[in-house]
């Protein structure tokens, strides 16, 4: 899910950069820091909207570093259990498949695609599909999926999605 | 684990009626799946799916269709979550959080290739791979695991030039990273594309994984081949052996899988893989990636690769020697390039060769095509291929006879003029040393032929071709390599193999590729009995030469001495006396040892008239590494075992430095009677194997005198054409002879050897020490490998002695 929310972060600046670009430079260091970023709490930092804030620098003593406090506004996308996502097909193979919802991967194991679809490695690209073809998932094809669980760490999210429920699976144009 | 179980109580307030169950005893289910299909009691009739809201197997169905249920009743158990798939330590089928909770699955086979993370448990391991047997058995296909380095491509850190056709750059860890240069084997796209529809390939690799990802597209840019089935070295359970991942990959075992490498130990010698010839394109470097702690040989001794360095000097003359062809700028400008030092290192090249300066090449191509397809008409994949090698090499040649590439390489740099001149040195020897069969007139022909394959031409094309097509300026340096041609060929024959048993086999049955490859190899030589001569040294037992091994391996025969079932007689050199019977025998075919290496190589019987034996004989006694096979590799008993010194009978110390005071008087009397025995018959004595093979000569003088009635003429040439005439060789033939099998026995271990012909040519006294002490004394000491504080021991026991003495 989606949120626009009002998040904090500090930004540790080099001497170097004091002079009259020096609050540009903090905005832009925000953009670089924040943006893409992955925390457990908000999940994955999609864009900063606005910089509400740059709090009064604080020079660190001994180092010559300035401390801002800056206050934002950002998109973050929190991945929840339960959700139902639009996902992009990485990989398929004979475990299950491997989606992407933009930062989010997620696997699907073959257990939660709905029986009536077959694994096919001899095709190319490989796929699951239906006895009669009508429905055909293969890498970059594009799923809708539910999650049922998903694992944070300091890298990212992981996620584990399932097919089995209704209006879920392929999505056709 | 303990079994929990999940009730699946009754959702509605009011009572409900069970349409339909969807579920029976034993099936899984992940959340979602419906059960059943139910309708409220009373007021509406639609009907809804109940889906289930946890993972788990169905235990227990407590309801029937039809039946009514109450709120609040139990409608169907489950045994919780097994938890049979695991990605990131999450179960992939409930999604339950397996390092916070104390759940344990019993998930850890990680199946897929690329993903260590993605584990799943043994039962649905065997099952997936089941499934893939039968997908493998109903498609009639097998699986391959193909090496990548130095099997399919040779990779480099060296600086190379950038322009060589077929060499791919790049680079892994981002701007700054060293660069990487993969040559691909001649002939990769189609051996992948050909063998693609008999077997399912994967790649199995040392490299990194996005190493391993990168060479694949290269290899396959649309996955048609591998797919996503790519195991790195960040895949493999043991850095040193691939053979611990099958076990994951292939849960129902490893019997239809087979292997291409070009290293043996890191799957630990199995059966089942073919130790293709090592690809060798750059110089000094061998595989990158060998695995840690095994040895990375560079092969150069072997193979000598291409030396690039060289290259663009090379480029500049020849565009020097284009300037001076300007009148003729139609004409492509070809140089050949000939080492002949890389010739002579290669397994299969053919020692000496006889080039015939009347033919031009196009001549050679055509006969050689036609002796291919006259012999190997049972072959035919191999004769209509074999062409289509030759082509590559065509086309640099075949605008041109060869004396015009001589005048054209004649204008160039010194270092290249070296070229011509060692096209006419092989001319100088080519008084065929044997001419026993009629088509050994054919011989020299086909020998040239080979030889103008084995050569390395670069292209260069002309300058204002260069204009009309800008991406043609690349260098293109023919590689003489084709050995997919065969292995592909050794693949599909395996493939037919199998399934031909598979057929007769009764339903169900699979028959284990690790019994057909050694099966389908010793195929190979079938019915062909070989004598070996000068290729097994005297201290080795003919049961333990590699010779040996291999030879079985390919199936044949192997007896010491000729028989008269004897088909071929692989011979070292010349002039031993295996060889100069053999002559005599009209069906015998004598070769060099690399026709059995090429055999062992290829497969495949090989032609045995494109390895005469001729005067120079051959070097390569030992097989190529690359031929050795799983089952030859016995280990041997330990051969140097340091021999244990024994002290005099004294107990002096001193009379362990000279030997001849520690010698009983029989000893010497021993001693005396060998030499004389060697002086009068110095051949029996010294060349065991000669005289045994002269004896059983005098034995088939009668046969062979019947031959001589018979086939007069071919006899008389027989005799006349050996190295020596019959009756002069006793006298004659040993002279030199004899002096080469001293250099060979000085050469190998002399333990062997008895101490008194060591001692006849006043040989260390150090080792005649050892044997001395042996014979006549009891006691036990160190070994004879005596190092520096031995050897002050030893001057203070002297010291000791010469003072108590006094």
């Amino acid at each position: 899910m989606f949120y626009h929310i009002s998040l904090e972060h500090e930004i540790l600046l080099h001497p170097q950069y004091f002079g009259p670009q020096l609050l540009e430079k903090v905005k832009t260091k925000l953009y670089t820091e924040v943006e893409g970023t992955c925390t457990g709490k908000y999940g994955f930092v999609i864009a900063v909207t606005t910089i509400d804030s740059i709090g009064a620098g604080l020079i660190l003593p001994g180092q010559g570093f300035v401390v801002y406090p800056v206050k934002y506004k950002a998109i973050v996308f929190r991945p929840f259990k339960g959700e139902v996502l639009d996902a992009v097909v990485r990989q398929v193979n004979k475990v299950g498949m491997f989606a992407e919802i933009g930062p989010l991967s997620c696997f699907i194991s073959h257990h939660s695609i709905p029986a009536e679809m077959e694994f096919c490695p001899n095709v190319n690209p490989q796929c699951y599909k239906t006895k009669d073809e009508d429905v055909v998932i293969h890498a970059e094809g594009e799923i809708r999926l539910k999650i049922v669980g998903t694992r944070v760490d300091a890298s990212g999210i992981f996620a584990i999605g399932t097919l089995m429920d209704d209006y879920l699976g392929l999505i056709s144009n | 684990m303990a079994e929990r179980t999940v009730s699946v109580f009754q959702p509605q307030t009011k009572p409900i009626k069970v349409v339909k169950l969807k579920v029976k005893i034993g099936t899984v289910v992940s959340i979602g799946y419906p059960l059943l299909i139910y309708s409220s009691e009373g007021g509406k009739k639609e009907e809804r799916k109940l889906k289930s809201t946890q993972a788990g197997t169905v235990h227990l169905i407590l309801v029937k269709e039809g039946q009514v249920v109450q709120p609040g009743e139990i409608l169907v158990e489950l045994k919780a979550c097994s938890h049979p798939t695991i990605m990131n330590d999450m179960c992939a089928e409930c999604g339950a959080d397996l390092r916070k909770n104390d759940s344990v699955s019993t998930a850890s086979v990680p199946m897929i290739h690329a993903i260590p993370d993605l584990k799943v448990s043994e039962e649905l391991a065997l099952k997936l791979g089941k499934a893939d047997n039968e997908r493998l058995l109903k498609d009639r296909k097998l699986v391959l695991l193909v090496d990548l380095d130095q099997t399919l491509i040779h990779t480099t850190n060296d600086n190379i030039p950038p322009n060589i056709k077929d060499v791919y750059h790049f680079q892994l860890h981002g701007p700054n990273s060293p660069w990487y240069h993969t040559r691909l084997r001649p002939g990769t796209h189609r051996f992948l594309n050909n063998i693609h529809d008999y077997y399912e390939l994967h790649i199995c690799t040392f490299g990194a994984r996005n190493y391993a990802h990168t060479i694949a597209m290269f290899l396959d840019a649309d996955q048609n081949f591998f797919s996503n089935r790519i195991l790195s070295r960040d895949e493999c359970f043991d850095p040193t052996s691939k053979k611990a991942n099958l076990k994951a990959l292939f849960p129902c075992g490893d019997n239809m899988v087979c292997i291409i490498d070009d290293r043996e130990d890191v799957w630990s010698h199995a059966t089942n893989l073919i130790h293709v010839k090592p690809y060798h394109f750059f110089q000094h470097t061998g595989d990158i990636n060998a695995p840690p702690g095994l040895d990375k040989h560079e092969n150069d001794k072997l193979d000598k690769g291409f030396d690039l360095t060289n290259i663009n000097s090379k480029t500049k003359d020849v565009e020097i020697t284009e300037e001076q062809k300007s009148d003729k700028p139609d004409k492509e400008v070809k140089e050949t390039l000939n080492n002949d030092g890389e010739e002579e290192g290669k397994g299969d090249k053919i020692e000496t060769l006889n080039e015939d300066s009347g033919t031009n090449n196009n001549e050679e191509d055509k006969i050689e095509k036609d002796l291919s397809n006259s012999d190997k008409s049972d072959k035919t994949n191999i004769s209509e291929e074999l062409p289509v090698t030759n082509n590559e090499n065509q086309e640099v040649s075949e605008d041109k006879p060869l004396t015009e590439t001589k005048k054209s390489t004649e204008n160039k740099k010194p270092k290249e003029i070296e070229k011509p001149m060692e096209i006419e040195k092989p001319m100088e020897n080519e008084k065929p040393v044997e001419i026993e069969k009629p088509v050994e007139i054919e011989k020299p022909i086909e020998n040239s032929a080979e030889a103008v394959n084995e050569k390395v031409p670069i292209d260069q094309k002309n300058s204002t071709l260069e204009q009309k097509r800008p991406e043609d300026d690349l260098i293109e340096i023919d590689d003489p390599d084709d050995y997919l041609i065969y292995l592909e060929e050794i693949l599909k024959q395996i493939h037919d193999e199998f399934y031909n048993e598979y057929d007769h086999l009764e339903s169900g049955e699979v028959p284990d590729l690790k019994q057909v490859i050694p099966k389908v190899r010793s195929n190979v030589l079938m019915g062909c009995n070989l004598v070996f001569s000068g290729l097994v040294p005297t201290h080795v037992k003919l049961e333990q030469s590699k010779a040996f091994q291999v030879a079985r391996g390919l199936g044949a025969y192997i007896t010491p001495n000729i028989e008269d079932d004897t088909t071929h007689l692989v011979a070292v050199r010349p002039g031993t006396a295996k060889v100069n019977s053999g002559r005599r025998k009209k069906k015998l075919k004598i070769v060099t040892p690399d026709w059995l290496w090429c055999c062992a190589e290829r497969w495949e019987h090989v032609d045995e008239r494109i390895f005469p034996l001729n005067s120079k004989g051959s070097k390569n006694r030992h097989p190529p590494p690359h031929c050795s096979s799983p089952e030859h590799n016995i280990s041997y008993p330990e051969h140097g075992m340091p021999e244990m010194r024994k002290r005099t009978p004294s107990g002096k110390f001193m009379d362990t430095i000279n030997p001849l005071m520690s010698f009983s008087s029989d000893d010497i009397a021993d001693m005396d009677k060998e030499v004389e025995d060697i002086l009068d018959d110095e051949s029996d004595s010294s060349e065991d194997e000669a005289t045994k093979k002269d004896r059983s000569d005098a034995k088939n003088v009668p046969d062979l005198a019947r031959n001589a009635l018979t086939e007069s003429s071919s006899s008389s040439e027989d005799s006349l054409t050996a190295e020596y005439p019959r009756g002069y060789k006793r006298k004659k033939c040993f002279q030199p002879y004899d002096q080469d099998f001293q250099d060979f026995n000085s050469n190998s271990e002399g333990e062997d050897e008895s101490p008194s012909v060591k001692f006849r040519r006043g040989e260390c006294v150090d080792d005649m020490l050892d044997y001395d002490q042996e014979d006549t004394q009891g006691s036990m000491d160190p070994p004879d490998e005596v190092d520096d504080g031995e050897w002050n021991m030893m001057g203070a026991a002297l010291e000791r002695e010469f003072l108590s003495n006094n």
